[in-house]
């Protein structure tokens, strides 16, 4: 995961990778997820606290987290 | 108040495909301790940088590189006459070799120049690169050098489409038929001759470094970016500074292994896993400015070197700098353009 800690992230979901010169947007829950992967946090510690912050059920909480992690792979960012 | 300074600068072009000379300047009138008098040195009457007033003190038209040496060097000799010239900084590909091999009589003439050496000028031949980009850690797209119509078709047979078409020191094409390679190939034997390189195409960001080496295997500052919209001519319109240390690494070395002096810029692709070596230009690119506006002023720093005053080394830049090239629009008289025509001097 310490690709994630060169990334620059500001408050409204704009994220500069400073090696590439890419950048990518996102929203206010991937951001969350973000700030959570960034502490070096596990998936299964992620979907918990996701299902204690947000109103939300167990199956589309670990999709939604599932397919964000998938896509910061398809990016290289993990 | 600092004594002014005279310094020519060419390329003052700044059209489709831009020259670098005006970026040039702009950095040299930038520098707080610099007091620059420019003068253009174009090759054509309606080059821009002859009616920017606020940057181009005075321009002169020069006779083309690839005419007589001796012509070209007793203009300049005209100019540091009227002018009181001090060092040159020559930014386009076809002036290098009339500079380089002039530098001597210019040096005794009084006038300065920062330049890589013959041979460091030659190293940067795309045959060369070959050999050198494996001693930077750098890899280079597979490239065969073909010398007839025949070889061509089998070298595309074994690369494929698309694929680039190049000189061994100018131009390069891309094409994706046999029928446009074979376009490509007979204008490049045309103006360039043999061999030609013909190299497969490789996918990946386009990062470039700019940069001046101090002649002694050190830099005189450098900076990498990242090429984020270019127009059809392959110009960048914006771009952004990265930090990339593989890249920045590959260009210290460069540096070491060739003592490279005066301004270059390293074109490469980055995939995932490697750093391709496209192309070194012995010269500052066009967007020069983007350096001096990231806080290292390239060009105040090669004209610093060129006189032999104390030159920051320094390479310190933020990631995340982002440039933007625009076009402006100028409405002016006739005056400037009358006597540019009629006089070939402003």
């Amino acid at each position: 995961m310490n690709r994630l800690s060169r990334l620059a992230i500001n408050e409204e979901g704009f994220i500069f990778d400073p090696i590439t010169g890419n950048s990518f947007t996102t929203n206010q829950v991937g951001l969350w997820i973000l700030e959570r992967l960034k502490k070096g946090k596990k998936e299964e510690e992620i979907l918990a606290e996701m299902l204690e912050y947000f109103e939300v059920d167990p199956e589309t909480a670990e999709r939604d987290l599932t397919d964000f992690i998938e896509q910061l792979r398809n990016y290289k960012l993990i | 108040m600092a004594e002014t300074l005279v310094v020519a600068v060419s390329g003052i072009n700044a059209v489709d495909n831009p020259g670098p000379g005006l970026g040039v300047i702009r950095s040299l009138k930038e520098d707080p301790e610099l007091e620059v008098r420019a003068i253009g040195l174009a090759y054509d009457a309606m080059e821009p940088g002859i009616f920017l007033d606020w940057l181009v003190d005075r321009s002169f038209i020069m006779p083309y590189p690839s005419s007589a040496e001796e012509d070209y060097l007793a203009r300049l000799a005209y100019v540091q006459q009227v002018t009181g010239l001090q060092v040159v900084v020559p930014t386009l590909d076809a002036e290098l070799p009339i500079f380089i091999k002039g530098e001597k009589q210019l040096e005794a003439q009084g006038i300065k120049t920062f330049l890589p050496t013959w041979e460091q000028f030659e190293l940067r031949s795309k045959q060369r690169l070959l050999e050198l980009a494996p001693r930077l850690g750098l890899s280079l797209p597979p490239t065969e050098a073909v010398s007839s119509y025949q070889d061509l078709i089998k070298a595309l047979d074994r690369l494929g489409f698309p694929a680039m078409i190049k000189g061994l020191f100018y131009k390069a094409y891309r094409v994706h038929t046999f029928a446009e390679a074979e376009g490509a190939f007979q204008k490049i034997v045309k103006e360039w001759g043999y061999p030609v390189l013909v190299q497969k195409v490789v996918h990946g960001e386009e990062v470039n470094v700019v940069g001046v080496g101090d002649g002694q295997g050190g830099s005189l500052g450098l900076m990498a970016i990242k090429k984020l919209w270019i127009t059809s001519l392959g110009k960048i319109w914006t771009g952004v500074t990265i930090k990339n240390q593989d890249l920045i690494q590959a260009t210290e070395r460069f540096l070491e292994e060739i003592g490279w002096r005066g301004a270059f810029e390293l074109e490469c692709i980055a995939t995932d896993d490697r750093i391709y070596l496209i192309e070194i230009n012995p010269r500052f690119p066009a967007w020069i400015y983007f350096a001096t506006g990231a806080g290292i002023n390239l060009p105040a720093r090669l004209v610093r070197a060129a006189l032999d005053l104390p030159v920051e080394k320094d390479a310190e830049y933020e990631a995340g700098r982002l440039y933007i090239r625009y076009t402006y629009d100028l409405v002016t008289s006739m005056d400037t353009f009358q006597r540019i025509v009629t006089k070939g001097e402003t």
